[in-house]
């Protein structure tokens, strides 16, 4: 009797060890053995997929695979307090984002601090922007503007979640155009874009890579680059239209604390050459993602100015710097 | 694209083979507590990157279908939701179980698996871009407005004491609001840990409230497990009568897993518990439901797993994922480089949905044959594996299942704080199910509310909001409608029997024909706690904005009020005379204090010691616990090698199977 239960278990691992094995080579040095991805956040969203595009070539410039896996919780907090408890042989790294990793520990003791984790690259942001449904009134961003003029207060924002890099764009926003809008957190970007299609609220402050897989049913009034996007030529900048808005999620890597100096550098170059992949290049960015390389040379200097980019701005939110 | 066409597309052999593999992991995996639906497809996705679009998908909708038929396994068996999708099948699966009817209780879930399987697909496939439409009218005061629908379901749970059931949901719901805030952003009850930022993990709780408390009474007597079955076998002929007899019922149960599907945001949990509370209400005999009738296994599994396919329509119409495996689904299509829109299921586009739709029906029948074969092993292997080895594998499950859902040591240590907790709980006459349903709809229910009121509050229309909208008001029409249909029954029956009663004398005993004549002392003193406690809760939301403070401070509010009526409640009655021990076996207190103690420091020494070494080391001395004889130079024997070969067998499992990261400490 034993034996057939036995027997299931030995079918499920045949099954795992043939997936398993099907990797083939690897390479001498390290790394030598898969290395282990952790994605703070739900699956799905934003972090889920460009690391889901990351994986399908990882193995290609790495020489090793990546497994991914999840640790959601508050708001990403919850995997970047443990990170530096985790093993730092550099088969362990954990996505990491801003404004989220400077805005939270500034906000509340999240169980970390900014200062504490190391991230060794920063790969792309996905640009803030403005989406309302196709059969919406609002045709432009200064239709949009005038409407918040009449009624202060009753245009509504879907966005992700509180203190996110939507929440603080249209805080921002709502200041550099002197209007009041309301903002609406969800729990994610799926559920905020169902309530822009659905036209539960006015509008939605989302992420320019929402653009693709619903061309057809929403419109994208403005973007927050610097310049026009490739992927959406018709859509104004806010610089443009005479609102000095530029930002987004910024995406990257971060390993534990005891993590040695080298095993940063290769993940980092790793990462590098993930993102000079042609093929990979052009799939984000016709997926609305705008490509950076902070490597980890450049990582101080990049977070001691975001640092003060957000701490100037979270005044404007109302969160007081501890 | 033709109908024939697509078939023949996924009816190659390389297809059907990825089909047949897929669902029959998707069943094993989903059989063991802790490693869901969600998890099999994250592992499995990065092996479809080399496959054709058509047979990725395939393999990875295969596996989900399998997972979700799978979890009913383990809520038959063991009385654990082998995925958050099968809560309400340990409603009555778990007592036909016991009672011997176990074999039956698995050929009747796999059965209504395969036909809301099949119904959800059949939707998927003639009618998703129109029912795309639903989700997107789905606002957040429907989600709130179906979150107590779910909670309607508490006197249900509860029958016998409908106020400790709804102090139990009550303090689920406040479970639901401990960690960071979506809405609002604050950080609460979190006692200034950081275990508890991140909320209380609704997969692990699952394991500690149902798994804990069954592990704690097996090892404490001697008795078996399950009941033997008097007639052995699968009893299909028996179990298809059952279903003829209930066509209606899966009709309704399929139709509400794939609307609930359709819902980003609500899932096969809620389907199942919703389309559990509209069987009961329709049957003819609700008192029985929680107590081992088929019906209600038929509604919870046949709905959830009408939502494989609902939950499809909006990630493949609308990039929005319809439930959380759907979500890394997307993921993997993208990567696949398929657009989602209403343009995939264009007849005139390659017909790769098609196949993908194809895939997808063959799966879901091929849970037919191979669950039946499944759950026939794990039902026998239940039935005869000796206690000193049944005791510690069970122990294990909870272990590895609660670590395994993000390969978190603490996630173990809550589900066991979680457990014993809900097995003293459970004593005092306070079920787990309602605080898992709170648990379950409290964050649902709570974003819906807030959202609303935002959006309400901007509008200048709160009433029009909350209740001006159809959808909203059909749902909270049901509302009413379930809450007041056994009333309206009852005032009707004693109408008849011509003696007119108060409505308020039948809400009071509605649910409690066996009120105990003596003194509950078990529940004074929890009801005092929990009133202290809520007093402390309401003391901490003060501090919180006011978007943030709205739910905690009106639960804490309700739960302070409902635990002071349950103490002045039992307080003037006279005490309960001394129990006079009736002969049979009492259960062995130190055996549970071990057990506990020993659990304790496995999910507390794990990360010290590494995962294999803790787990062979907690495995052996839980079976030495477990027995309850002197073993013989051969059990030892066969125990030990048994011990290697679960602990072993597991270890292989998560760390090479599904490339998991193990603790390895000093050991490994």
């Amino acid at each position: 009797m034993r034996g057939t239960s036995f027997r299931t278990l030995i079918q499920a691992l045949a099954m795992g060890a043939t997936l398993a094995l099907a990797g083939g080579a690897q390479a001498q040095g390290y790394p030598s053995e898969p290395i282990n991805y952790v994605i703070p956040f739900n699956p799905g969203g934003e972090s889920d997929v460009s690391a889901r595009f990351q994986q399908a070539v990882f193995e290609q410039v790495a020489g090793v695979k990546t497994v991914i896996q999840y640790m959601p919780g508050a708001g990403g907090a919850k995997g970047w307090s443990k990170l530096n408890s985790m093993p730092g042989d550099g088969y362990t790294m954990m996505g990491i984002n801003l404004p989220h990793a400077i805005l939270q520990p500034m906000q509340k003791d999240v169980g970390y601090k900014t200062e504490d984790l190391v991230s060794v690259h920063y790969f792309h942001y996905t640009p803030d922007a403005i989406f309302v449904q196709k059969d919406s009134p609002i045709k432009t961003l200064g239709d949009l503007i005038e409407q918040a003029r009449k009624t202060p207060g009753a245009v509504t924002f879907s966005g992700s979640s509180s203190y996110s890099s939507n929440h603080l764009a249209q805080a921002r926003l709502d200041e550099l155009a002197g209007i009041k809008t309301t903002y609406i957190p969800f729990s994610g970007t799926g559920p905020a874009i169902a309530a822009v299609l659905g036209k539960q609220t006015v509008a939605g402050f989302n992420f320019a890579t929402s653009a693709i897989a619903h061309a057809d049913s929403m419109r994208m009034l403005a973007v927050a680059t610097e310049q026009r996007m490739p992927a959406f030529p018709d859509v104004p900048t806010f610089r443009e239209l005479g609102y000095d808005l530029v930002g987004g999620a910024y995406r990257g890597l971060a390993v534990p604390s005891s993590t040695p100096e080298d095993a940063r550098r290769k993940l980092s170059a790793i990462i590098s050459g993930i993102n000079a992949e042609p093929e990979f290049r052009k799939k984000m960015e016709d997926g609305g993602f705008v490509l950076i390389d902070i490597d980890y040379e450049k990582m101080p200097a990049f977070m001691a100015a975001k640092q003060k980019e957000y701490g100037e701005l979270a005044d404007k939110l109302g969160i007081k710097p501890r | 694209m033709e109908f024939l066409g697509s078939f023949s597309g996924a009816f190659t052999s390389f297809n059907l083979l990825i089909a047949l593999a897929g669902v029959t992991l998707g069943l094993v995996i989903g059989a063991l507590p802790g490693l869901s639906a969600t998890l099999a497809v994250a592992v499995l996705v990065p092996f479809t990157f080399t496959m054709a679009p058509a047979s990725g998908l395939i393999a990875l909708g295969a596996v989900y279908m399998g997972a979700i038929a799978g979890g009913s396994f383990s809520a038959i068996l063991i009385n654990t939701p082998g995925t958050p999708s099968s809560i309400a099948t340990t409603f009555d699966g778990y007592p036909m179980a016991q009672r011997g009817d176990g074999g039956l209780a698995i050929t009747l879930a796999v059965l209504a698996s395969t036909i809301g399987g099949v119904v959800g697909v059949v939707a998927l496939w003639g009618l998703a871009p129109p029912l795309a439409d639903v989700a997107l009218a789905f606002g957040p005061p429907e989600y709130f407005w179906l979150a107590v629908l779910g909670l309607t379901l508490i006197s249900a749970l509860s029958a016998g004491n409908t106020l400790k059931g709804l102090i139990g949901a009550a303090i689920g719901l406040l479970l639901s609001t401990v960690g960071v805030a979506v809405v609002g952003g604050d950080v609460r009850y979190t006692l200034d840990t950081q275990v508890l930022l991140g909320g209380i993990d609704i997969t692990s709780a699952l394991i500690g409230f149902y798994c804990v408390p069954v592990v704690l009474d097996l090892v404490a007597t001697r008795a078996p497990h399950l009941k033997l079955p008097g007639n052995g076998g699968y009893r299909i002929a028996h179990a298809v009568r059952i279903m003829l007899a209930g066509k209606l019922n899966l009709l309704r149960s399929s139709a509400i897993g794939t609307l609930v599907g359709i819902l980003p945001g609500a899932g096969g949990s809620i389907a199942g518990l919703i389309a559990y509370a509209e069987a009961r209400r329709a049957s003819k005999y609700p008192e029985r439901f929680g107590k081992g009738e088929p019906d209600g296994l038929i509604a919870t599994e046949t709905s959830n797993n009408a939502t494989v396919g609902g939950g499809f329509i909006p990630t493949l119409v609308l990039g929005i994922p319809g439930t959380p495996p759907d979500a890394i689904i997307l993921g993997a299509l993208l990567v696949q480089g398929i657009r989602t829109g209403p343009s995939l299921f264009d007849p005139q586009g390659d017909g790769a949905i098609y196949t993908f739709m194809a895939g997808l029906m063959i799966a879901a029948l091929l849970v037919l044959p191979v669950g039946l074969l499944i759950g026939r092993y794990a039902y026998r292997a239940i039935l005869s594996i000796p206690k000193p080895l049944l005791v510690p594998s069970l122990a294990f499950l909870t272990i590895i299942g609660s670590f395994a859902i993000h390969s978190d040591p603490s996630d173990t240590q809550m589900m066991l704080a979680l457990g014993v907790a809900a097995w003293l709980l459970q004593k005092a006459g306070f079920s787990p199910s309602p605080i898992v349903l709170g648990l379950v709809l409290g964050q649902i229910a709570e974003q819906g509310f807030v959202q609303a009121y935002l959006i309400g509050s901007a509008q200048n229309d709160l009433p029009g909001m909350f209740f001006g909208r159809p959808i909203s008001l059909v749902i909270l029409a049901v509302v009413v409608l379930t809450l007041a249909y056994p009333l309206v029954v009852k005032w009707f029956k004693s109408r008849q029997a011509g003696r007119l009663s108060e409505i308020g004398e039948i809400l009071a005993h509605e649910g409690q024909p066996e009120q105990k004549p003596f003194r509950d002392t078990p529940a004074i003193v929890f009801g005092g706690l929990f009133a202290i406690l809520g007093i402390l809760a309401w003391l901490e939301a003060r501090d919180m904005s006011a978007m943030g403070s709205v739910f905690p401070t009106t639960l804490s509010l309700v739960w302070v009020s409902l635990s002071l009526a349950l103490v002045a409640r039992q307080a003037f009655k006279p005490k309960a005379p001394r129990a006079t021990p009736d002969g049979s076996e009492r259960p062995s207190t130190p055996r549970r204090v071990l057990l506990v103690a020993v659990m304790t420091a496995w999910a507390v020494l794990m990360p010290v010691l590494g995962f294999f070494v803790s787990s062979l080391a907690a495995f052996l001395s839980i079976t030495a616990i477990a027995s309850f004889e002197r073993m013989s130079p051969r059990t030892l024997v066969v125990n030990l090698v048994s011990g290697i070969v679960i602990v072993g067998a597991f270890y292989m499992l998560m760390s090479q199977a599904l490339g998991l990261r193990m603790p390895e400490g000093i050991g490994f």
